[in-house]
């Protein structure tokens, strides 16, 4: 190997990214753009959900509960039906996304000291309103149950179940920095290898890949070349995605710097190296990108990256594993919310070495076989 | 004339710029290259021809040491070119149809590349950059991108890239195609000039004029080596054949008419003419054959006899091999 070739290499390939504009525009922009999107999408919290209430029992022990459900702030009472038959079109029509539903004798089930069964409506035709619309209606829920508690016997065990599930749910908080890690890898992922996916097979269009091959250079120098430069670009990126991430978004950073280096630069490795296997394996530009659609969204669905991976069918979950994204998660999200070390990481990073390896020993092999075609 | 299978038990030849024997690629259940065998001497410009996917560029892969071979032996200027690419690779130039120079590069930035990649003395280097830029025309427009080139500056870029370490061997993949005749006569000067200074060239090509400007040829036809020898040694063998230059004007029917006509042995277009092949035992000249056709209703059809080109023989050559 040739150091003199590598840097000849790098130094062709920045030379060329100079001249593309909006390739270094589109590098820099592009998760810039997608992490303000992305966060604020995120960030949106679920909030005044147009609720039913449909008070059969018209009593101060109801009136506590609604008055429950609307102090929360997610629930905002649009209309009082008087009758359950009239919920099926307030729900059809969107007018209500959830409905509370008190039977008659509520209260006075609750004084002689029974279970008030209470009816809970939640428009399911968008999951995400679904389970948090009655993620909160539970929380509402327990919370009324608390202050009774509280009230009758004076103990104070149960407010602390209350405050268990309040962080579970809290909502402004916990989605946007379990994001923003999250991100980080996925923008990192997605530019990298729409990037490099091209990086090869352009050159292997215009003819100057087999040109290159009759001259001294050896596979293992130009895709020393080729990945290098992206490779700088990529910490650029991320420096930029990361500082957005942690100044704008005010994500706190509980962890260790080197988890998050060890883990990002390990992941930048699998990303350019499937970038380039793409690319090596594709004839022409468009069969790249196709490619590239074609790991991207299992990738994004598969992860856990949009999805809980936990709230996926048991048979999906396997599949997973072989993603690399759902480790680089694992590892980001670990270290940035939960301070998680190299030991508690171990698996993870671990498996990024294995896809590593195995990524750019496939990519050595197939630069050496298609020079060869 | 020299067919597969004679040279079989002469050694390779290491004396040789190429010494091939028994070459063979598969891809598949295909064979590319069936076991041909090739001798081409130092110094010679040598015409390797063949209609497109008959093994032309499967064969300069192999000898450029990109591609293994299935079997059989490859010696590029005395070295094993399968086991040491490395060796053989410094001292050989190669030149494609799509000049492959980085067209985001400027014309400085090319040279310095792969002079960089040869890893060329600076002073070499500075003595090989003016006397490419002036052979390309390119002096003061160093810092051109190459993109912006035309055609034929662009030809002559790549040829003066692709040389740029002064090879011994330079291979020539249809290095024309796709470029305007008079481009096309000037580079050709150029590859003399190369010769001249006892550069070995190895050329693919499918225009026909340019096999004449070899030295030596080689057909290969469905990855087999058809014919071999000098433009007229390779003329001599339609020898006991006469071929006649027909222009009509409805060319298109004559053709099919003369395709299934008693006594033709073969006929084409060629250019935009046709070309009919005629066995000198039952050939009765020109007039008899231009009676027969205004008999067929081609009134207009003017016959002359002509000397068989390059193409004539590779039309016939290719239809034996049909046939066989």
């Amino acid at each position: 190997m040739s150091l003199t070739r590598i840097r000849l290499l790098v130094w062709k390939e920045f030379l060329q990214l100079r001249r593309d504009p909006l390739l270094l525009r589109l590098l820099l922009l592009m998760p810039i753009i997608q992490l303000v999107g992305f966060g604020y999408v995120v960030s949106v919290d679920v909030r005044n959900l147009p609720t039913a209430v449909v008070d059969l029992d018209q009593t101060v022990v109801s009136r506590q509960l609604e008055s429950s459900f609307t102090a929360s702030g997610y629930f905002l009472v649009v209309a009082r039906p008087d009758a359950e038959t009239q919920l099926t079109s307030l729900l059809d029509t969107g007018v209500a996304k959830v409905a509370l539903v008190i039977p008659q004798g509520t209260q006075d089930l609750l004084a002689r000291g029974q279970t008030a069964p209470v009816g809970i409506v939640v428009d399911g035709s968008d999951s995400q309103i679904a389970s948090v619309g009655s993620g909160y209606a539970a929380q509402a829920i327990a919370r009324f149950n608390a202050s009774r508690t509280a009230a009758f016997t004076g103990s104070l065990q149960a407010p602390g179940i209350d405050a268990r599930t309040r962080v579970v749910f809290n909502p402004t908080l916990d989605p946007i920095n379990t994001m923003i890690p999250g991100l980080v890898a996925a923008i990192l992922m997605i530019s990298l290898m729409s990037i490099m996916s091209q990086a090869v097979v352009r050159e292997r269009e215009s003819g100057t890949l087999e040109q290159m091959f009759v001259t001294p250079i050896r596979p293992s120098e130009y895709l020393i070349g080729k990945v290098a430069p992206y490779a700088l670009l990529a910490v650029a990126q991320l420096s930029v995605v990361a500082a957005i991430g942690m100044l704008w978004f005010k994500v706190p950073f509980n962890g260790s710097v080197w988890v998050v280096f060890v883990g990002l630069a390990l992941f930048l490795l699998i990303s350019v190296g499937l970038g380039l296997l793409v690319s090596l394996i594709s004839r022409t530009r468009q069969q790249a990108q196709q490619a590239l659609v074609f790991i991207m969204i299992p990738t994004m669905v598969l992860s856990g990256f949009i999805f809980p991976i936990e709230s996926m069918p048991e048979a999906i979950q396997p599949l997973t594993y072989a993603v690399p994204l759902r480790y680089a998660l694992t590892v980001l999200r670990g270290s940035f919310v939960k301070g998680s070390g190299f030991e508690a990481l171990a698996t993870p990073l671990w498996a990024m070495v294995g896809f590593a390896i195995v990524i750019f020993g496939a990519a050595v092999i197939a630069t050496r076989r298609r020079i060869a075609e | 004339m020299t067919r597969e299978g004679e040279v079989h038990g002469i050694p390779a030849d290491p004396s040789a710029a190429i010494s091939v024997r028994g070459l063979t690629k598969t891809f598949g259940n295909f064979t590319a290259v069936d076991g041909i065998d090739l001798d081409v001497p130092r110094g010679q410009v040598f015409g390797f021809l063949g209609p497109n996917g008959s093994g032309k560029t499967t064969t300069i892969r192999i000898l450029t040491g990109t591609s293994a071979p299935r079997r059989g032996q490859a010696l590029v200027l005395g070295e094993d070119v399968v086991a040491h690419p490395e060796r053989v690779r410094p001292r050989i130039g190669y030149m494609s149809q799509k000049f492959a120079l980085f067209e985001d590069l400027t014309v400085d930035e090319n040279l310095r590349f792969y002079a960089g990649v040869y890893a060329l003395d600076p002073a070499v280097f500075a003595a090989r950059r003016r006397y490419i830029l002036e052979m390309a025309d390119l002096q003061g427009r160093e810092r051109e991108l190459t993109r912006n080139l035309s055609v034929g500056w662009r030809q002559r870029l790549a040829l003066g890239t692709a040389t740029i370490h002064e090879p011994a061997l330079f291979f020539l993949d249809a290095p024309t195609s796709g470029v305007d005749p008079v481009a096309r006569r000037q580079f050709w000067d150029l590859l003399y000039e190369l010769a001249g200074r006892g550069v070995t060239l190895f050329v693919t090509t499918h225009y026909m004029e340019e096999a004449s400007h070899c030295h030596r040829l080689a057909f290969i036809y469905r990855g087999r080596i058809v014919a071999e020898g000098s433009p007229s040694e390779i003329r001599a063998n339609l020898s006991t054949q006469r071929v006649y230059d027909v222009t009509v004007r409805d060319a298109d029917l004559a053709l099919s008419w003369l395709e299934t006509a008693d006594g033709i042995a073969e006929a084409y277009l060629s250019g935009a003419a046709l070309h009919a092949v005629i066995d000198r035992g039952v050939d009765r000249g020109a007039g008899a054959l231009r009676d027969r056709l205004v008999a067929a209703g081609f009134a207009d059809a003017v016959v002359v006899s002509v000397e068989p080109t390059i193409e004539d023989v590779f039309v016939n050559l290719v239809s034996r091999e049909r046939g066989a």
